[in-house]
């Protein structure tokens, strides 16, 4: 501190400048966006406001006068009408005209319905199940004198129903004569394959519901989309293939699309790598991927190029290509324990007992789901290069001694002693 | 009873195998016949012939019959049965009841014990040896004795007494007993133990 600074600076308080809050100088050539004017949560209903409410409400859902109520009471009993006027009084109209909206959600019908019929173009036909006889027991297969009556009565039945003022005479017009032995061969053919006549029952209400056409397997369903148009341009997913590469994979696979979607695909090594040229480095990405289909395929594919997507798309290619059968004992585990060496990686694979897992590493652990295997056991002793973990592993699995062919090489019999144990089947 | 020559045999029989060889020789001993024998029963190789340093003459290359001789022979003996075993006579020169010299082809043996090898016949299936491994268990410097509870525990893969279990398909082991030379699964039908000799699959 100076000596020349007077005492009085020292003792009283400073008055220095307080920061303002807002910087003074704008940082921006343009002018601020004004902040975003506060909306409420909800709407903000004045009092005012709220008659015009009531009134909306009393004019648009208003209450039942005399006359609708008198109209009521003759269709419905009083404890549904005073249910009806429960539900009623439980929602309250003012709600109804501030909330109620009509549906814009993706869901909502195309055509304006409450739901209370059903429509047989857009709705699926009732039917009905065994469940539905009243007595699932009541009735056996008529015999031949019981089928005889019951189809005359049947014929009588449905040629009254043709000629409700009676059947022609004799000497009627040729042409009424040759209808109506139209109608009565129509009318046999109905009578002879009518369940009445094909079933008998003590009990008429049962005959009647076997008759009922909802039982039937030919009721018809839902009406077809039998447009030509329509039909030309739809368009099957499984019709479309962008990609000529998978189009020729799908070629040598005599596969459809559909196939694929059941594979699983996982990419499990991916680095870079460079080529030395006298004109410079060329650097590529290297992919290595593993293709199966949970149920005993798996395959393993590489890829290279210098466009990422490019050689991973190579990869995952060659993989679903080079898919081949894994031998799984009780399509859980391998058969016995396996060995397999490339370069200085060994892969050791264990079977184990139903339940165990599969605790192994990562890279075989992905192999063993997507081959669908389900207990195993693995070591990497040596080296774990990850590309040469994943080869060897596979052609592991891909390499298996299989009892049967171990038993033809011998000469020997060899059955399966726990399947003999649990009584299974055994060759 | 010398491990060291048998480790010899169970290393030349891997790579024998490996070779792609059809027919392969071991010395012999007493150990050796039995345990080829052994292997020969439970399907790993063809053949075990006692003969000299020359391999025998293949089976292919040995006088057969042909199909009207054979028919021949047959009724010779439906009509005689005890002329198959003609009675031993002090006279070699004298022909055979059955009109031919021999029928049952005789490998020559040296008379020299020293000169004599084990020739065993090598199976391959599917372009694969049905032999690919035999291992040693007990060696020179220690010898596995196990118990037939042990074997019991080590045929239904689980580790018993230094010897891990047999987890490959269609393995086999093989030990010596005071009842011959016996596959694991036979002492333990049995229930006997005994010293361990060499695992195979």
């Amino acid at each position: 501190m100076s000596i020349c600074r007077p005492v009085r600076c020292l003792l009283t308080t400073p008055a220095l400048p307080k920061p303002t809050s807002t910087p003074k100088r704008s940082f921006h050539a343009s002018t601020p966006r004004a902040a975003r004017r506060r909306r409420p949560h909800y709407p903000s209903i004045k009092a005012s406001d709220l008659n015009l409410i009531d009134e909306a409400a009393a004019k648009n859902y208003p209450k039942y006068d005399t006359s609708e109520a008198a109209l009521l009471s003759k269709k419905y009993t009083p404890s549904q009408i005073a249910a009806i006027q429960a539900a009623e009084t439980a929602i309250d109209p003012r709600d109804l005209v501030t909330q109620a909206q009509h549906r814009s959600d993706p869901w909502l019908l195309p055509y304006e319905d409450d739901l209370a019929e059903l429509d047989p173009i857009t709705d699926h036909a009732e039917k009905l199940s065994a469940e539905d006889l009243p007595d699932r027991k009541g009735f056996r297969e008529a015999t031949n004198a019981e089928y005889q009556v019951a189809v005359t009565d049947l014929m009588n039945e449905n040629i009254a129903k043709m000629y409700p003022n009676g059947v022609p005479d004799k000497n009627a017009a040729p042409e009424e004569t040759r209808r109506l032995e139209e109608s009565l061969q129509a009318a046999a053919m109905q009578a002879s394959i009518d369940p009445r006549a094909l079933y008998h029952s003590k009990t008429p209400e049962l005959l009647n519901s076997l008759a009922d056409p909802r039982h039937s397997v030919i009721l018809p369903d839902l009406p077809r989309l039998d447009s030509r148009m329509a039909k030309q341009t739809q368009r099957i997913a499984s019709d479309e293939v962008d990609d000529p590469r998978q189009k020729r994979l799908l070629q040598y696979l005599h596969w459809n699309k559909a196939a694929l979607r059941n594979i699983k695909v996982k990419t499990l090594v991916t680095h870079g790598v460079t080529n030395q040229t006298r004109m410079g480095k060329i650097r590529s990405m290297y992919f290595l991927t593993i293709a199966g289909n949970q149920n005993g395929l798996l395959g393993v594919g590489e890829g290279k190029s210098v466009e990422p997507e490019e050689g991973r798309k190579q990869s995952v290619n060659a993989a679903i290509r080079n898919m081949r059968p894994i031998a799984r004992y009780e399509n859980r585990t391998t058969y016995g324990d396996l060995e397999k060496k490339v370069g200085a990686t060994t892969v050791q694979l264990f079977s184990r007992p139903p339940g165990f897992g599969l605790r192994t590493q990562h890279l075989i652990f992905e192999l063993a789901r997507a081959a669908g295997l389900q207990d195993l056991a693995a070591r990497t002793p040596r080296s774990r290069n990850k590309m040469n973990v994943v080869k060897a592993a596979w052609e592991a699995l891909c390499n298996q001694k299989l009892p049967d062919e171990i038993a033809r090489a011998r000469g020997k019999k060899l059955v399966d002693v726990r399947k003999v144990y649990y009584g299974g089947p055994v060759h | 009873m010398s491990l060291v020559n048998l480790a010899h045999v169970c290393s030349h029989l891997q790579n024998a195998s490996k070779a792609r060889l059809g027919l392969t020789s071991i010395p012999v001993s007493k150990l050796h016949v039995n345990l080829s024998l052994g292997l020969q029963r439970e399907g790993f190789i063809s053949s075990v012939t006692l003969g000299g340093q020359a391999p025998p003459t293949p089976y292919s290359l040995q006088k057969t019959l042909s199909p009207e001789e054979h028919e021949k022979l047959a009724e010779t003996l439906a009509h005689s049965p005890w002329d198959a075993y003609p009675p031993p006579s002090e006279n070699e020169s004298s022909p055979s009841p059955l009109g031919r010299e021999e029928l049952v082809h005789h490998v020559k043996v040296p008379r020299n014990p020293a000169a004599r090898r084990l020739w065993l016949g090598l199976k391959y299936w599917n372009n694969e040896p049905v032999l690919k491994n035999m291992k040693l268990l007990s060696k020179p410097t220690r010898r596995i004795w196990l118990t037939g509870d042990d074997l019991a525990k080590i045929t239904r893969t689980r580790h018993a007494g230094y010897v891990k279990g047999m987890t490959h398909p269609g393995e086999c082991m093989f030990l010596t007993t005071d009842r011959g030379i016996l596959e694991a699964r036979e002492c333990v039908e049995r229930r006997i133990g005994g010293m361990v000799l060499c695992r195979v699959w």
